[in-house]
């Protein structure tokens, strides 16, 4: 008897569960697709960037910029670690934050950590790791400007020797069925090899300024939009991988309802054999 | 007769502007500079400005916060960080931002063109301020 009013208690708690696991997975999906548009529009300023890029270090024959400069001597790293603020996505944030230790466990220097997100910092808090930087004010829409003046401190430290190098951990966005988490080194900058390829190189630009003091410019920008289409791509991910969890979460619910009710109609059924044995023996003795 | 050329603004979040236009006018890093069909190819730098461009469906303005254009076989090609239309423009957050310049202390040099460049740029946008 008790068995049975248990078992209808369960499967109401499992039903509750799943309806707003499954609404949690439709609000992923939404917010997945707008990820995803701001994550591709930004796609033509990269590559015209890149093209241009190309261009220039070819006009301007070489390439020397301090965001290029290797500074061994500065003895201290950075690395931006980009986890989400919120919570029920799977392994999205473990996997970051397991990238982000075996880094810091790797590296021979110490490394000065900008944690962007809630889960992260929790996380860091936890182990007791020093955090130089916590940002948790840039919500699931991260906008160039609010990007910025991360990357501008990073590239400013950098070029005055602070820092010998600038890497992000990140979920990058591979397809919608493959999201990994990676370490990408931003700077030093790796110099531009040329390629001999595309058509369009022939033409014989007018330069205002000059070449030179045109990269001096362009690779700031660079670096900014690299840092940039990192958050981006982080943020696509971490809706898939809600999507995915949460998914998962309401087809257990599913299946979990269904044992249930199978146990629940099994415990009806041998209730009212027992009933009726009861009624049958009973009938009998009278006889 | 329409002698046009492609215009594309775009930033790293999105595409502002796309399509044909007759003539823009750029706020380049040393004054304005005025472009139209057929112009050899070019590579500027831009400064914070207003952006004109003659579409077929009108004039057309934009606030550009700097960048970068290039022009190459007709195709004008403007890469900034931030544009906004001058109806996006907040005349509020504009004059907020104006008082705060001025309200900056200059120490030294730097801090006098950080302040010059802030300054201007509040200038522009209120000037485009529909």
């Amino acid at each position: 008897m008790a068995n049975r009013r248990v078992l209808v208690k369960r499967r109401k708690a499992a039903r509750n569960i799943r309806k707003i696991t499954r609404t949690m997975q439709l609000i992923a999906t939404a917010r997945f697709q707008a990820a995803h548009t701001r994550a591709t529009a930004g796609k033509p300023y990269t590559e015209k960037l890149t093209q241009l890029m190309e261009n220039l270090a070819r006009a301007a024959g070489g390439v020397k910029h301090p965001l290029m400069a290797q500074n061994p001597e500065a003895g201290r790293g950075a690395l931006i670690v980009l986890t989400s603020d919120r919570g029920m996505c799977g392994g999205y944030n473990t996997n970051v934050l397991r990238a982000a230790n075996d880094f810091l466990a790797a590296a021979d220097e110490p490394v000065d950590v900008s944690m962007v997100g809630k889960k992260g910092v929790a996380f860091f808090r936890f182990l007791g790791a020093e955090m130089a930087e916590a940002i948790t004010d840039f919500g699931d829409a991260p906008r160039f400007d609010q990007v910025e003046p991360l990357a501008n401190r990073l590239m400013q430290r950098f070029a005055a020797g602070e820092l010998a190098s600038v890497d992000v951990v990140y979920t990058q966005f591979v397809s919608t069925a493959r999201q990994r988490a990676v370490v990408e080194r931003i700077l030093p900058l790796s110099p531009e090899t040329p390629g001999e390829e595309e058509g369009s190189a022939d033409l014989e630009y007018e330069f205002s300024p000059a070449p030179q003091e045109l990269l001096e410019e362009l690779l700031p920008a660079s670096v900014r939009v690299r840092i940039y289409q990192c958050f981006t791509d982080a943020a696509v991910s971490e809706q898939i991988a809600r999507m995915v969890a949460m998914k998962a979460a309401t087809d257990a619910a599913g299946d979990m309802i269904k044992r249930l009710t199978m146990q629940y109609n099994r415990a009806r059924q041998t209730q009212i054999t027992m009933e009726l044995l009861d009624i049958v023996g009973g009938a009998n003795a009278l006889e | 007769m329409a002698a046009t050329f492609h215009l594309s603004v775009v930033t790293p979040e999105r595409q502002v502007l796309d399509g044909e236009v007759k003539f823009v006018a750029l706020p380049a890093h040393d004054g304005e500079i005025g472009i139209m069909r057929n112009r050899a190819p070019l590579l500027v730098r831009l400064a914070p400005g207003a952006l004109r461009a003659d579409t077929d469906g009108g004039p057309r303005t934009l606030y550009i916060d700097g960048g970068f254009a290039e022009m190459a076989e007709n195709r004008l090609t403007v890469l900034t960080e931030a544009a906004a239309r001058p109806e996006e423009l907040d005349a509020e957050a504009i004059q907020a931002a104006f008082d705060e310049a001025r309200a900056l202390s200059i120490p030294d040099d730097a801090a006098f063109a950080e302040r010059q460049r802030a300054l201007s740029r509040a200038r522009v946008q209120r000037k485009l301020l529909p």
